[in-house]
């Protein structure tokens, strides 16, 4: 490991952790929407893929550590996976403690990376003899996961019924470019269509836009109250295993574990369940939801580092909601990874640690510090000086950039009619883990399905 | 510009949870959308010289949008414990 290289990694993991301190905070931010198209990005841009790596671990602790911070400022999740802990953070700031809240969010992150990691690496290592075995079937395990996945959600039905048809539309878009000579024959657009569904439910909205029936009929709001707590400043040096309690310290750190373990299944699945778990034991209300909101944000963080991580080391596919999510560039981005070369195949087991330690220290001390001081004054920055109408615009420019360097102005008519699917498929209930499934999955079941008539 | 599109009707909508004001919207996305592609038509053609302009452009973009549209959210500071 030469120095120009760990300083490479250390400036990523500071760029990662900042940027992402700033997009964790901002209202309504998803995951999958936000990381995905960043380190699409720098992967294209050729950097070494360490450093990319540093710096995806970097953006994700950071994220994670912040985005439940509108949470309890203001009630409002910073992202998707923030969600559920809105209920017991409310119960918290009614209390007057959001600032108590903050810490014991942070605290848990915090413990979540310092379980994960350590963890990840190990579990990795231990399904590595079995990654042949998997690898050869990568085809039918992904087809398998598409159907898994559509069995676990919420509207499990229509999911399935889903499979077929999108896959039909992504072949049948790839055989069109290929017919046209837009794209050559063989190479499968992947990014573009990746970002289409993506921002799916966006394109749908903004299709609708455009009709006039449909615009008349929306429903308009003034602007957003945000109550926020006179400020109280944190004072001394923070320290996690002083703020959490013994008792919230031992559950952060089992629910972690099981975090870690669980990475196959829905970060956000789990995090509900344990979340009434724990609070149906314990009485009273700011204990309980100090220990419910702690462990919850340990366990995102942690399903969040082993669901990149795992299949990751040991497998290279993406197998798990955050890899096929987020993480997904690390796996799949044609023409520098694909599922045959890409971060699995490149770094060695030292790599790993060596991207993940530096990408872990970063974050947390930068952010856990600022956070625990400055969560008040950040968000309020964020809030007064970051509109909603720039970061559509910035992730909309993303999408048409990558759209047309993918496959030209077609292209970007065919990422259009992409997420004007997707988007319908999420307002019917399809998650995005059955639609990024099956975009994998598409050339597999399209050819069988041709090879039964 | 900040002071002269403040919103005082009720004519924002929502849109991936949290609200915009239709103009302010189609704005922000010509705007972004203009300076992305632009900057990666005018980048010298020698990879990955127009990703990165691309991307400078997006950054463009967004910090301009920023600046000329305020948020549509309003603020209220209470003593601890007020609901």
């Amino acid at each position: 490991m030469d120095i120009a290289l760990i300083i490479q990694m250390i400036i990523a993991a500071v760029a990662g952790t900042f940027i992402y301190t700033i997009i964790g905070i901002a209202p309504g931010t998803d995951e999958t929407a936000v990381l995905a198209p960043v380190t699409l990005v720098l992967v294209l841009t050729g950097l070494e893929p360490i450093v990319i790596l540093t710096f995806f671990i970097a953006a994700i602790i950071a994220k994670k550590l912040t985005d439940s911070i509108p949470v309890a400022v203001a009630g409002i999740p910073g992202g998707v996976m923030a969600a559920p802990m809105v209920e017991h953070a409310l119960v918290l700031k009614k209390h007057g403690k959001s600032d108590l809240s903050i810490r014991k969010m942070a605290s848990g992150s915090v413990i979540g990376t310092i379980v994960a990691v350590p963890l990840s690496l190990l579990l990795a290592n231990a399904l590595i003899p079995f990654s042949d075995v998997i690898q050869t079937y990568t085809n039918q395990i992904l087809f398998g996961g598409a159907i898994i996945l559509a069995l676990m959600s919420r509207n499990r039905w229509i999911a399935l019924a889903s499979i077929v048809p999108f896959a039909i539309l992504i072949q049948g878009l790839r055989y069109l470019y290929w017919g046209v000579g837009v794209v050559p024959e063989g190479t499968n657009v992947f990014i573009s269509f990746f970002l289409g569904i993506t921002i799916g439910p966006v394109i749908l909205t903004l299709f609708e836009l455009l009709n006039k029936d449909k615009r008349k009929a929306m429903n308009r709001y003034g602007t957003k109250t945000i109550t926020l707590n006179k400020d109280n400043r944190y004072k001394g040096i923070p320290n996690p295993f002083k703020i959490l309690t013994k008792q919230e310290l031992s559950i952060s750190t089992l629910s972690s574990f099981f975090g870690s373990i669980l990475f196959i299944l829905s970060p956000v699945g789990i995090t509900i369940l344990l979340g009434e778990l724990v609070s149906s034991r314990v009485k009273d209300p700011v204990k309980k939801s100090s220990l419910a909101i702690s462990s919850m944000d340990a366990l995102t963080n942690a399903s969040y580092i082993a669901g990149t991580l795992i299949p990751l080391i040991a497998l290279g596919i993406p197998l798990s909601p955050v890899a096929i999510g987020p993480a997904n560039a690390l796996f799949n981005a044609p023409p520098v990874f694909t599922l045959e070369h890409n971060m699995h195949h490149i770094l060695s087991n030292a790599d790993f640690v060596w991207a993940v330690a530096i990408g872990a220290i970063v974050a947390i001390v930068i952010t856990y510090f600022i956070i625990v001081k400055y969560a008040q004054q950040i968000c309020t920055f964020v809030f007064k000086w970051v509109p909603h109408e720039a970061m559509l615009g910035l992730f909309f420019g993303l999408v048409l950039l990558l759209a047309y360097m993918d496959g030209g102005l077609v292209n970007i008519g065919g990422v259009l009619l992409i997420g004007l699917v997707a988007g319908f498929m999420h307002r019917l209930g399809i998650n995005y883990g059955v639609q990024f499934m099956v975009l994998y999955a598409a050339p597999w079941i399209v050819t069988q399905l041709a090879s039964l008539s | 510009m900040r002071e002269k599109n403040q919103v005082t009707k009720e004519d924002n909508i929502e849109v991936w949870a949290d609200l915009v004001n239709i103009r302010h919207l189609v704005f922000a996305l010509v705007l972004t959308s203009a300076f992305t592609l632009g900057a990666y038509f005018i980048a010298p053609n020698e990879e990955p010289k127009p990703l990165y302009f691309g991307l400078i452009g997006s950054l463009i973009g967004f910090i301009i949008s920023s600046m000329v549209i305020k948020p549509k959210r309003k603020f209220k500071t209470v003593e601890n414990g007020e609901a």
